[in-house]
């Protein structure tokens, strides 16, 4: 069958308005991307698509013990299960709700898709001049097995406010389930906002995760991922600055190993002066894993005195995995200041005998100096409970009982 | 404690060492000096286990071990401590991260609990104090961005924290200006007892004016050609190697 004749059959089980309609046709007939389309060149859905995912759920229940092992712990929670809301907090000056019908931008195929059958997700808004100090915990977790399931959800945050999450997408089973990830970030003039994604899924999970991030004026916005888990990983991660003065940040680790495949794609859109943004992608990569990072930087005419800097640097561990790297800038501004960096290497071999001379066995010398890879992007997460559960992730990946921590 | 037995190593095809023969005593310090390139960087590496360099005959006998059968982390554990000539830069790992890593992987190795935070921190503090290293240091990523003189002291300051029983320091006073040598020279000299040894590697008598040698060896072509003590550094700093290299020359051909 595969999961395109799926879709098919569900949406003719339901009701969907013209606009709806008009999406779902456009991803239809032009199907998933294939690697002829430039944005996928390295990256095949076709294995993927061609498995027989369901759509319709059939949740089980959920055990809190199994919550609390998956979570960070903090106060503030909201908590998915197979698409519910289960659970969400209160918070003074923020409005949470589950999904909301929103607009977004309708020129991708995998975008419509999710713009036209998702019904699960969440809308956040934050009032203006409203400072959120605690940390918001998001915890998707899918029970149902072998299955397709979306999710759209919306921040808005209000002039002169502040806030922070942390996000999990978690299988609690370990069969093939995939998701279509969307959210659309609005940050409004004098704010600060910090995404956190951790990617820790199971080992047959495969997630396309877009985030779609709109500035305005004087606004800051961090969004930082953290790949370990899942088997196919696709972010497209897109910054839009139109204000002057704002500032995109984007981190990220890939960790990976086995048959683990990652794409990193970015796009910071500079269409106002004097911004600014940094990204910073540190990739290792194990056993026959593989990478794609592709990012794109696009200075329009009237972004002049921007700076924006990116670096991807990579580590291949072992002989067989792979890394495709790829910068892309378009710089129609001429008073900018535009750099980018690309390194593919091996851990150095001196600084392994130096601390080996000083006892640490040659496996935890290797995940010293790949944690002191990784530590450029990790320090740059503002929420210390993330830099934490990124050192143990990385411990665990590397097989070595060692702390970072100091 | 350490026995050098016939020690013959190269690198691929070029022999460095031809046959060495030395033995240390618990409480010696001993100072191997010589030209430009008669081996002893090599010697330094090869006890400590560099694996480049390929071993083609001898032993290193080490309280009844032969340290050759050992990695170099095994030899670090078993007490054996390199002050490298040219420390390496750790960008990403903080001076007190790297140290802690080092204590706690040679304390599993010899089947104890990790060091606890109270315990690590005031041993720190016992060491900075005695090597007069200021507390920011500890925070700075290993070697990144040291002076030459900040290295070396930074090599002696994780001899400080290991507590190793041989300490081989491999040109330790190269990029040393005066205070520094001094400093490091009385760190070295404080941290001695009658249960370690040290092998001191230098190529100028001046810092065994601080630490001061019990015997010292001319290693000339990869072989020890002559042995003495400490009145021997004197008299090289004072006709320097040539009265040495010409005779063994002279005796090969």
């Amino acid at each position: 069958m595969g999961l395109i004749n799926n879709i098919k059959s569900y949406s003719e089980t339901i009701s969907l308005s013209t606009e709806k309609k008009g999406l779902l046709n456009s991803f239809l007939e032009n199907g998933f991307p294939t690697i002829k389309d430039e944005d996928w060149k390295y990256t095949s859905l076709k294995r993927i698509i061609s498995e027989d995912f369901s759509i319709e759920k059939n949740g089980n229940d959920i055990d809190a013990s199994e919550i609390s092992k998956h979570s960070l712990s903090f106060k503030n929670q909201l908590i998915f299960v197979d698409g519910e809301l289960i659970s969400s907090p209160q918070i003074k000056g923020v409005t949470i709700s589950g999904y909301a019908d929103f607009e977004s931008r309708n020129n991708d195929a995998i975008m419509n898709l999710n713009a036209s059958l998702c019904k699960n997700g969440f809308s956040i808004s934050v009032a203006k001049n409203t400072v959120v100090e605690q940390v918001i915990e998001i915890l998707f977790f899918t029970t149902t097995e072998n299955n397709f399931s979306q999710y759209r959800n919306q921040i808005i945050v209000g002039e002169n406010s502040e806030i922070k999450f942390v996000e999990k997408i978690q299988n609690l089973n370990n069969s093939t389930s995939f998701v279509n990830y969307f959210t659309q970030i609005n940050c409004d003039k004098n704010t600060n906002v910090e995404f956190n994604k951790i990617q820790n899924n199971t080992s047959n999970s495969i997630l396309i995760d877009n985030v779609d991030v709109y500035q305005k004026d004087n606004s800051n916005c961090d969004v930082n991922t953290l790949i370990f888990g899942g088997n196919f990983t696709r972010n497209n991660l897109n910054f839009e600055q139109n204000g002057n003065n704002c500032e995109s940040n984007m981190n990220g680790v890939s960790v990976l190993d086995d048959n683990q495949f990652a794409d990193n794609h970015t796009f910071v859109d500079h269409k106002s002066a004097h911004c600014r943004s940094n990204e910073m992608y540190k990739g290792v990569y194990l056993g026959k894993s593989k990478g794609v990072f592709n990012g794109k930087i696009m200075v329009r005419p009237d972004a002049q005195k921007i700076d924006a800097f990116q670096s991807n640097n990579n580590l291949l561990l072992s002989e067989d995995s792979t890394i495709d790297s790829k910068p892309q800038l378009e710089i129609y501004a001429d008073d900018v200041k535009c750099s980018h960096g690309c390194t593919i290497g091996q851990l150095d071999d001196e600084a392994l005998f130096y601390m080996r001379s000083r006892g640490i066995g040659v496996e935890e010398a290797k995940a010293v100096l790949t944690y002191a890879f990784a530590s450029e992007a990790i320090d740059n997460i503002s929420v210390s409970e993330v830099r934490l559960v990124a050192q143990k992730l990385l411990a665990d990946k590397l097989n070595v009982d060692l702390d970072f921590s100091l | 404690m350490l026995k050098i037995n016939n020690l013959k190593a190269g690198i691929e095809d070029n022999q460095i060492l031809r046959g060495i023969n030395l033995e240390i005593k618990a409480g010696e310090v001993h100072a191997i000096m010589g030209p430009n390139g008669s081996g002893k960087s090599t010697l330094a590496s090869v006890i400590a286990g560099k694996e480049e360099y390929e071993v083609e005959g001898g032993s290193i006998d080490f309280e009844g071990v032969d340290l050759l059968d050992l990695t170099p982390e095994e030899r670090a554990h078993k007490g054996v401590f390199l002050s490298f000539q040219y420390p390496v830069e750790i960008p990403g790992i903080s001076v007190s991260n790297f140290i802690k890593t080092s204590i706690n992987e040679r304390r599993k190795a010899a089947g104890l609990e990790s060091m606890t935070a109270k315990n690590l921190l005031k041993m720190l503090k016992e060491k900075m104090e005695l090597l007069s290293i200021d507390k920011g240091y500890l925070s700075r990523n290993m070697n990144e961005g040291f002076s030459g003189g900040e290295k070396k002291r930074n090599e002696i300051f994780q001899m400080a924290m290991l507590e190793p029983k041989l300490s081989i320091l491999d040109e330790t006073d190269s990029g040393l200006d005066i205070d520094a040598l001094r400093i490091v020279a009385n760190g070295v000299n404080k941290l001695r007892t009658k249960d370690n040894a040290t092998i001191v590697i230098t190529h100028y008598q001046r810092l065994l004016d601080y630490i001061i040698p019990d015997f010292v060896h001319v290693l000339y072509k990869g072989k020890i050609v002559k042995s003495g003590g400490k009145e021997l550094a004197l008299e090289l700093e004072e006709k320097g190697y040539d009265w040495i290299t010409k005779e063994s020359d002279k005796q090969w051909a």
